[in-house]
């Protein structure tokens, strides 16, 4: 809607600047065409020559040779009249035969005023006379009553500028009028195109100046959101194959590791066999768990893990986390050490409890998974200024600073655009990662200070 | 982990369409001490033998080829009451809340290790049908969960209400430890914070009726920081 008001205004500003415009040069134009127009002076001025001009001799009244030429020129004619008689004592040669040569007091003033028998008339005083000079009739008009009213004359400027003012309205109130209904028909269509990156969908109605215009937003949008559509439902088969693949496997793997435990707790069967059964049992749980991380990943990545987020104790997660995987550690090969401070007991956010607690119990595993041959992990709950933090740690084998980095820079495979498919760290991490983004948390790895790998997972304290 | 030989009797109705996981499900239990299993693969069938049979226990699976577990443990309800576990591979969250909205006693996902299962079908039925064996072994004491009290040597030490309750659930858990949390929840309901103190005075107060040695408890067990286990008496 900004861009609208912008657009309204620079328009208007247009359209007044160039209204300004024209009435300026207007007043340019006229002053020049009046300044070339020489009519008001030149007439009068040539009368008051001519009368200036005319001399009493004794041979009678003469005409100087150079105004003679001048009214010959502008075939102009000249009587003089005289005070006493009013009779006409000289005139011009080519004095017109319909002009009198006896006037009385009123003749005087009409011809003064205006015409003599249609030609324009201008006088000059003489001596003891009056010279009048006469224009062909098609030469001059004149303007035979010229008076205004004396306020007039006296308000004429803020009469002006009040009239300029009305008319400028005048204008605006047009311009207004006319485009409302272009403004009417472009504001569904601008609020269409802002709406459209929004990723909703738009509809404009196709009425209207700009109805073409409307018809393709509405086109845009329905290509949007189609593409949109294809891409959740692709994404969504995708994420529903891969959770229909994980349910099949698991009846099947069932029995694999069902029969395996019994193997191997078979004391009738020779160690050598156990310890096999052993092995096919662990690497059945590591199957079952990539399986479970498989499906809870690709949910994830597709928002289709729904969230019930509501206030819980990060403590009390995590304590079940490392509680539950205590009371599942038959060959006790991963102790696990609580070390949160006895006097820190509650850390609250809001979160899914259910994810939270996968997510601690994805670290511990990832602790296990990389040291087969067992090793201590401590678990606890720190709370800063500004954040709650969950540490998991072991003192086992750790990892060298390349991997370090790697972990901390290179996207996971199942994220990763580029062609190689070459795991770069296990899908444990990928979902810790996505989980606690989700709970606008952070993850960090480093070395730990019992020698082996540390995960911190953090979050703001709201 | 079994304490108790005649939880061993009871009778467990196995349904799933997979007649080899029927099979290998009946003998984990079977090598766990349990006398008393019979399967069913269709939803007709697992209701005409909760009917004749009358098991004390349940596993049903949920896809089964005549129609769901779900369906199937409502319509059990229709007519008895027992412990109920899904054993089953649709392991969504929404799957596992159904069961256990429905009203089911526990919810496990395929894969699964077989001590798990006999742990946790030992847990139900403890829970279930401790009523018939009031008095719970420990190494110094017995507890008589009906009548709320101890019993030490002569001596008969009455439980108090919260006693009884942190006692049922450490009971029910036997041998597992149980978060300070869950305690807590148990006794003070739902996000109980700031009751770790009170928790260990009850639990100073319990050491005192069922240890040989308050100062040195063998039976229930501090695991520091997060819980408490109790430990039963060997048989």
């Amino acid at each position: 809607m900004k861009d609208i008001t912008k657009l309204i205004r620079r328009f208007v500003g247009i359209l007044l600047l160039s209204t300004v415009l024209v009435i300026v040069l207007n007043i340019i134009l006229l002053a020049v065409i009046s300044a070339s127009q020489t009519a008001n002076g030149r007439p009068y001025s040539t009368a008051k020559e001519t009368a200036k001009a005319l001399q009493k001799t004794a041979a009678g009244y003469v005409l100087s040779g150079d105004m003679a030429e001048q009214l010959n020129m502008e075939n102009a004619w000249a009587i003089y009249i005289d005070n006493d008689t009013l009779e006409v004592k000289w005139h011009t040669k080519n004095l017109p035969d319909t002009i009198p040569l006896q006037y009385t007091i009123s003749d005087i003033a009409n011809l003064t005023m205006g015409y003599i028998d249609g030609y324009p008339t201008y006088t000059g005083d003489a001596e003891n006379g009056l010279v009048v000079v006469g224009y062909p009739k098609d030469r001059y008009w004149k303007h035979m009553s010229p008076s205004w009213d004396y306020d007039f004359i006296k308000n004429a400027p803020y009469t002006v500028l009040v009239v300029i003012g009305v008319n400028i309205f005048l204008i605006f109130l047009i311009y207004m009028i006319v485009n409302s209904k272009l403004l009417k028909s472009v504001k569904p269509i601008t609020n269409g195109i802002q709406a459209l990156p929004l990723g909703e969908p738009v509809y404009v109605k196709e009425k209207g100046l700009l109805s073409g215009l409307a018809a393709k937003i509405n086109q845009t949008s329905d290509i949007l959101q189609r593409q949109k559509r294809n891409l959740q439902r692709k994404e969504t088969a995708r994420a529903n194959w891969i959770s229909g693949v994980s349910h099949d496997i698991r009846t099947p793997l069932s029995m694999v590791m069902g029969y395996a435990g019994q193997i191997e707790a078979n004391e009738s069967l020779p160690e050598s066999e156990r310890k096999k059964a052993q092995i096919i049992r662990r690497q059945s749980i590591k199957i079952k768990n990539l399986i479970n991380d498989l499906n809870l990943a690709s949910k994830l990545e597709y928002n289709m893990q729904p969230m019930d987020p509501r206030p819980v104790n990060l403590i009390a997660i995590a304590r079940q986390s490392v509680v539950d995987f205590i009371n599942s550690d038959m060959e006790e090969k991963y102790p696990i050490e609580w070390k949160t401070d006895d006097t820190l007991t509650a850390c609250i956010i809001e979160g899914d409890k259910e994810l939270l607690r996968r997510a601690i119990g994805n670290l511990i595993t990832n602790s296990q998974a990389h040291n087969p041959d067992g090793c201590t992990i401590f678990v606890w709950v720190e709370k800063s200024a500004a954040e709650y933090k969950i540490i998991v740690e072991d003192n086992g084998i750790g990892v060298t600073d390349e991997k370090l980095e790697q972990l901390r820079t290179a996207p996971h495979y199942m994220m990763s655009d580029g062609k190689t498919a070459e795991p770069r760290h296990g899908l444990g991490l990928l979902i810790v990662g996505q989980i606690v983004s989700a709970h606008k948390g952070t993850v960090s790895f480093d070395h730990g200070k019992h020698g082996g790998f540390a995960v911190t997972i953090a979050f703001p304290i709201i | 982990m079994m304490d108790y030989d005649y939880l061993k009797y009871k009778k467990i109705l196995i349904v799933d369409d997979e007649a080899d996981l029927l099979e290998m499900v009946t003998s984990i239990l079977g090598q766990d001490g349990f006398k008393a299993m019979k399967t069913a693969q269709t939803v007709s069938e697992a209701l005409h033998m909760c009917k004749e049979w009358v098991p004390d226990l349940a596993i049903l699976d949920v896809m089964l080829p005549d129609g769901n577990g779900f369906s199937l443990f409502e319509q059990m309800r229709t007519f008895t009451e027992i412990p109920v576990l899904f054993l089953t591979a649709k392991g969504e969250d929404e799957d596992r809340l159904k069961g256990l909205g429905l009203g089911a006693d526990d919810y496990m996902v395929k894969p699964f290790l077989p001590k798990e299962l006999s742990l946790r079908i030992g847990i139900i039925l403890r829970r279930c049908y401790k009523g018939e064996n009031p008095l719970v072994r420990l190494s110094g004491s017995q507890i008589d969960f009906d009548r709320a009290e101890v019993i030490k040597g002569k001596e008969h030490l009455p439980l108090t209400a919260k006693e009884h309750d942190i006692l049922s659930v450490l009971c029910r858990n036997a041998g597992r430890i149980v978060t300070i949390d869950q305690l807590c929840e148990a006794v003070w309901g739902d996000n109980p914070y700031g009751y770790e103190n009170s928790l260990m005075a009850h639990i100073r107060r319990i050491r005192e009726k069922i240890e040989t040695d308050p100062s040195k408890p063998v039976s229930l067990i501090t695991v520091k920081g997060l819980g408490y286990k109790l430990v039963l008496a060997e048989k």
